[in-house]
C-alpha cells in the first residue's frame, strides 16, 4: 500500500517528536514524506500541548489574554480568532470564555483538566482529519507513540484514527525491520502521566525485546533517551523544579534513562529513536547502535526531525533537520 | 494545574525545557566578552599615539551609541529566534543557505582570531608589563629584562599558545569547569579594575610624576626631570596635539567598537536563557552601558594623573619607537599606573585585574566557533567528525581541537610576522554581522509565520514592526563601522593584500559549503533539505 523502499533498495524513515500541541508542526510532520521523499513517518512521544490560554470576553465587547507573558486586550473577534491561530501554532490551547468562566476556572484544577482534555481531544480529531486524505495521497506510512506527558485517553484516539497507527507497547514491522516502541519514561521531576522506575521501565522493554526475533536489527523507538549521552543533557532541578547551582553555574545532568542505555549496551539494535530533552539535539553512538534526539522547537513552529535512512540492516545516513 | 502569578494562562502537568542562564549570568558573560580592560588598553594606547587630534570621550561615547543600535538589532533577532547559535541561526532562517553559512564562517573564524589577539595580548599587555614593571620599581634589572623577553616573538608565542590550550583543555572538560573559571576570572578582573581606579583616584599628579621620574629617569636618559622629558622627547619625534578632529575621532573609535561587539556575543546562547527577552537586554545593553562608564571614568582619572600630553607622549613614542621616550615595553595601562604608584603589590593586583579581563576573551571565542562548527556539522555542511560529542564530559572535543589548531596558527603569524593588519578580521565580522542584520529588516515580512510568534510581533515604531526597525538602525552602525574600519589604515584598512585576505576569506567559506554540498550529493545526502521550510498543503 505504500512506498517503502526506493529503487536502490533504501528505506527513508521521517522522524520528528516532542510536538506538544503545535499545529503547524504536525502539518508539517504530515508533509515531510513527500518533501524528504520518505516512506515511513513516525511521530515520537508529547503530542499534546502544555498550555491552555483562556480568551475572557469583557463586558466591552473586548477580550483579555495573555501573550508572551504579559496581558493583552483584543478587541475585535478578528483579533481573536488572529491570536487563536497563533498560539494553537504554537502549541497551546485557545479557549475562548467569558471573564466570570476565567475566574472560576482559576479556582477549580478538576475544571481545568476537563477543559484541558476537551481541548486536547478537539485538536487531535482535528489533527487526524488532516493527515487521513494527505498520507493515503503520498502513499506515506504513518506511526505515532504518545509520551509522558501525554494522558492516556489520546491511545484510543490515535488507534481507531484510521490514518496513524499507534505503537505504544507494540512490535511493528516496517518494511522487514523490526520496531518496538514505549512513550514511558524514567520519573521525572514533574511527575507527569506516563513515568515509572528505571526497574519498571526496564520490565516493559524486555517484555518486548522477547518479542522481536531479531533485536540486533531492531528500531528501539524510545521517548526517553540513554542515560549519559549527548542527547539527555539538561539542567538539574530541585523538588521546587528551580534549576540547582554550583558555585554560581547550573549543575548539568544526565536526564536519560539508565535502563534504556542498559538496553541498548546489552542488545546494540540498529537504530534508537529518542526525544523527550527538547534541548539534546544531535546523534549519539552506543558501540554500533546510532540513537536520534532530533529535539524540538515546536513553540517557534519549526519541525525538527530527522531523515533516517536505511539499508540492507545499517543504518546508512541520519540527517538532522529544521523545517 | 496551575495559573502561573500575573498570567491569564493553565498549565498542564508536563516535563519542559529547562533554561539555565540567569539575567546576571547573561550579563557576565557579555561583560566578559567585551573585556573592559582590554578595550581601556587599547584606548589608552592606541588612542593617543596612533590618532593625533582624536578625542577619547567623543570616540568611546559614538562607538557605545553605535553599538548600542548594533545590540538592538541583535536583541530583535534573538527574542524572535531563542536559540544557541548565534548569527548562523539568523542566517539560515532568513537568507540563502549558502550565503548564511558563508558569514557565519567568517564570522567565527574572525572571533576565532581574536581569540588569538587575546592570547598574544595577554603576554605583551598583561603580563610582560607586568612583570618589566615590577623589575623597574624594585630595581632588579633580571626581572625587568625577563619582562621585556616575555614581550619578544617567542615569548609573546608561547604565552599566547600556552593561554590558549590551557583555555581549550578546560572548554574540553565541560562546560561546569569552563563557567567556573570565567567567573573566578570576572571576580579577578574586577577587583583588579577597582584597584586601577582607586590607585588612579589616590595617586595625584605630583606623586605620579615623582615617582616616575625616580624610576624613570636614569633608564630614559632625558634628566632628572623624566616626565617632561618624554614629553620634549616625543614631540621632537613628531608627536603634537593638533586638537579635537573629528576624523581621527572616529577612526579611533574602532578601538572601543572592537571589544563592545563582545556585549552582543549572548546571541549564541539565547537557547539557554530563562527569560530571554528580559536577560538578553540587561546583558547586552548593560554591558555597553557598563563598558562605556567605566571607559569614561578610567581614561579621566588616568588623564587627571598621568597627564593627556604625557600619555600621548609616552605611547606615541612607544608606537614609533622615539629615542629617549619609548618605555622598555608597551605602555599599557598597567605599566604606567604601576610605575606611577610605585607599589609592588598594587602593580600586581592592576596586572592581574587587566590579565583577567584578557583571559575572558580567550576561551570564551574558542567556545564561539566550536558551537557554530557543532550545528554546521548537524547540518552536514561540515564533517560529521567535527559534531562528534564526548560521552564524558558533553563537550564537542574534535571542534575544540580544530579550533586551537587554527587560533594557534593565527597566534604564530600575529607574533612572527607583519602579515595582518591588527583588526583586519573585524572587517569581515562587522559586515557579517551588517548583512544578518539587514536581512531581519526583511524578517517580519519574508517569514510572518515565525515573527508572529515573537514577543515582539505587537510591537511596532511608525508602522513599522520593531523589528525592521532595530536592524535597520543596528544594519546603519554596522555598515558605518565596516567602512570606518576599511578607511582606517592603523587598525584595519583597504591595502590590497588586507582586501585579498578579506575577499577570500568569503570566497573560501563559500566554496567550503559547495564542496561539503557536493562531497553530500555523492554521498546521497541533499544539503538544502537541512534548511528548507517544509510547505504545508
Amino acid at each position: 500500500m505504500f512506498r517503502k523502499r526506493d529503487s536502490s533498495g533504501e528505506l527513508a524513515i521521517f522522524f520528528a517528536t516532542d510536538l506538544h500541541g503545535s499545529n503547524v508542526c504536525f502539518k508539517k510532520f504530515v508533509n515531510a514524506g513527500r518533501f524528504y521523499g520518505a516512506g515511513v513517518l513516525i511521530l515520537g512521544g508529547d503530542v499534546t500541548g502544555k498550555m491552555m490560554v483562556p480568551i475572557a470576553r469583557q463586558e466591552d465587547g473586548s477580550y483579555l489574554t495573555s501573550f508572551a507573558g504579559k496581558e493583552l486586550k483584543l478587541d475585535s473577534d478578528d483579533d481573536a480568532a488572529a491570536l487563536e491561530t497563533r498560539v494553537s501554532d504554537m502549541g497551546f490551547y485557545p479557549k475562548r470564555m467569558s471573564e466570570d468562566e476565567f475566574q472560576e476556572l482559576r479556582d477549580d484544577p478538576e475544571g481545568q483538566e476537563a477543559v484541558f482534555h476537551e481541548l486536547i481531544r478537539e485538536r487531535l480529531e482535528e489533527w487526524i482529519e488532516y493527515a487521513r486524505p494527505r498520507l493515503v495521497e503520498q502513499g506515506v506510512k504513518c506511526f505515532a507513540a504518545p509520551g509522558n506527558d501525554d494522558a492516556f485517553f489520546i491511545d484510543d484516539l490515535l488507534a481507531d484514527s484510521g490514518a496513524i497507527e499507534l505503537l505504544e507497547g507494540r512490535v511493528v514491522e516496517v518494511d522487514g525491520i523490526e520496531m518496538l516502541t514505549t512513550g514511558w519514561s524514567n520519573e521525572t521531576p514533574w511527575k507527569t502521566e506516563r513515568e515509572t522506575s528505571e526497574v519498571e521501565l526496564r520490565a516493559m522493554i524486555v517484555e518486548m525485546i522477547e518479542r522481536l526475533e531479531r533485536p540486533e536489527n531492531a528500531i528501539f523507538n524510545i521517548h526517553v533517551p540513554p542515560h549519559a549521552t549527548a542527547l539527555d543533557q539538561c539542567p538539574k532541578l530541585d523538588e521546587d523544579l528551580r534549576p540547582v547551582s554550583s558555585g554560581g553555574n547550573p549543575v548539568m545532568t544526565s536526564a536519560g534513562s539508565t535502563a534504556v542505555r542498559e538496553l541498548i549496551e546489552t542488545h546494540q539494535p540498529l537504530l534508537g529513536l529518542h526525544g523527550h530533552i527538547h534541548e539534546g539535539r544531535g546523534i549519539a553512538r552506543i558501540d554500533r547502535t546510532v540513537c536520534v534526539n532530533p529535539g524540538s522547537n515546536y513553540s517557534e513552529g519549526v519541525l525538527n526531525g530527522s531523515l533516517i535512512k536505511l539499508r540492507q540492516g545499517e543504518v546508512r545516513d541520519v540527517h538532522l533537520t529544521q523545517g | 494545574m496551575a495559573t502561573p502569578a500575573a498570567e491569564r494562562v493553565f498549565l498542564r502537568k508536563a516535563s519542559g525545557l529547562i533554561k539555565s542562564a540567569s539575567n546576571t549570568d547573561v550579563l557576565i558573560y557579555d561583560l566578559g566578552l567585551v573585556s573592559i580592560g582590554l578595550g581601556l588598553g587599547f584606548l589608552l594606547f592606541y588612542g593617543p599615539a596612533a590618532y593625533l587630534g582624536g578625542n577619547l570621550y567623543v570616540g568611546t561615547l559614538i562607538a557605545g551609541g553605535a553599538m548600542l543600535l548594533v545590540g538592538f538589532g541583535m536583541l530583535a533577532w534573538t527574542i524572535t529566534i531563542p536559540r544557541s547559535g548565534g548569527i548562523y541561526n539568523f542566517g539560515t532562517r532568513s537568507m540563502w543557505p549558502p550565503l548564511a553559512f558563508t558569514l557565519s564562517f567568517v564570522e567565527v573564524t574572525a572571533w576565532l582570531f581574536y581569540g588569538s589577539f587575546g592570547a598574544v595580548y595577554l603576554a605583551q599587555l598583561g603580563i610582560a608589563p607586568s612583570v618589566t614593571a615590577i623589575g623597574i620599581i624594585t630595581d632588579k634589572p633580571g626581572i625587568e629584562s625577563f619582562g621585556t623577553d616575555l614581550a619578544g616573538k617567542w615569548g609573546t608565542f608561547l604565552i599566547a599558545s600556552g593561554a590558549l590550550i590551557i583555555g581549550a583543555i578546560i572548554l574540553a572538560s565541560g562546560m561546569r569547569r569552563f563557567f567556573f573559571t570565567q567567573k573566578v576570572m570576572f571576580t579577578i578582573a574586577v577587583a583588579g579594575t577597582l584597584v586601577f581606579i582607586g590607585s588612579l583616584l589616590f595617586t595625584s599628579r605630583a606623586d605620579f610624576v615623582s615617582n616616575w621620574n625616580s624610576v624613570m629617569g636614569d633608564r630614559l636618559n632625558v634628566g632628572d626631570d623624566a616626565y617632561n622629558g618624554v614629553i620634549d622627547a616625543a614631540s621632537k619625534g613628531g608627536w603634537s596635539d593638533p586638537g579635537f578632529d573629528w576624523k581621527q575621532t572616529l577612526y579611533l573609535s574602532n578601538w572601543a567598537f572592537l571589544p563592545l561587539i563582545g556585549a552582543a556575543f549572548s546571541i549564541s546562547i539565547g537557547g539557554e536563557i530563562k527569560q530571554v527577552g528580559r536577560g538578553q537586554t540587561l546583558g547586552i545593553i548593560g554591558a555597553i552601558v557598563a563598558s562605556v562608564v567605566v571607559w569614561i571614568l578610567s581614561i579621566a582619572l588616568v588623564f587627571r594623573t598621568m597627564g593627556s600630553d604625557f600619555l600621548g607622549a609616552v605611547t606615541y613614542s612607544s608606537l614609533n619607537g622615539v629615542e629617549g621616550a619609548s618605555t622598555p615595553v608597551t605602555p599599557f595601562p598597567t605599566l604606567l599606573t604601576g610605575l606611577g604608584t610605585s607599589s609592588v603589590a598594587l602593580t600586581i593586583l592592576i596586572a592581574l585585574g587587566f590579565i583577567g579581563w584578557i583571559w575572558l576573551w580567550v576561551p570564551t571565542q574558542i567556545l564561539y566557533p566550536t558551537r557554530a562548527i557543532v550545528a554546521w556539522s548537524l547540518d552536514r555542511v561540515a564533517p560529521d567528525k567535527l559534531g562528534t560529542v564526548s560521552e564524558r564530559t558533553h563537550t564537542p572535543i574534535p571542534a575544540i581541537v580544530l579550533c586551537l589548531a587554527g587560533a594557534i596558527t593565527f597566534v604564530g603569524m600575529l607574533a612572527f610576522t607583519s602579515f595582518f593588519q591588527l583588526v583586519i578580521f573585524i572587517e569581515v565580522a562587522v559586515l557579517a554581522w551588517g548583512l544578518v542584520l539587514l536581512a531581519g529588516v526583511f524578517f517580519p515580512y519574508r517569514r510572518p509565520d515565525i515573527y508572529g510568534k515573537s514577543p515582539l510581533a505587537n510591537m511596532r515604531i511608525a508602522g513599522l514592526p520593531i523589528m525592521s526597525v532595530a536592524c535597520a538602525l543596528g544594519a546603519a552602525a554596522a555598515f558605518f563601522y565596516f567602512f570606518n574600519l576599511f578607511f582606517d589604515d592603523f587598525a584595519a584598512g583597504h591595502a590590497r593584500h588586507s582586501m585579498s585576505v578579506l575577499i577570500g576569506w568569503f570566497v573560501g567559506a563559500f566554496c567550503i559549503y559547495w564542496i561539503m554540498w557536493f562531497i553530500r550529493r555523492r554521498q546521497g545526502v541533499n544539503v538544502n533539505l537541512a534548511f528548507k521550510e517544509i510547505p504545508i498543503e
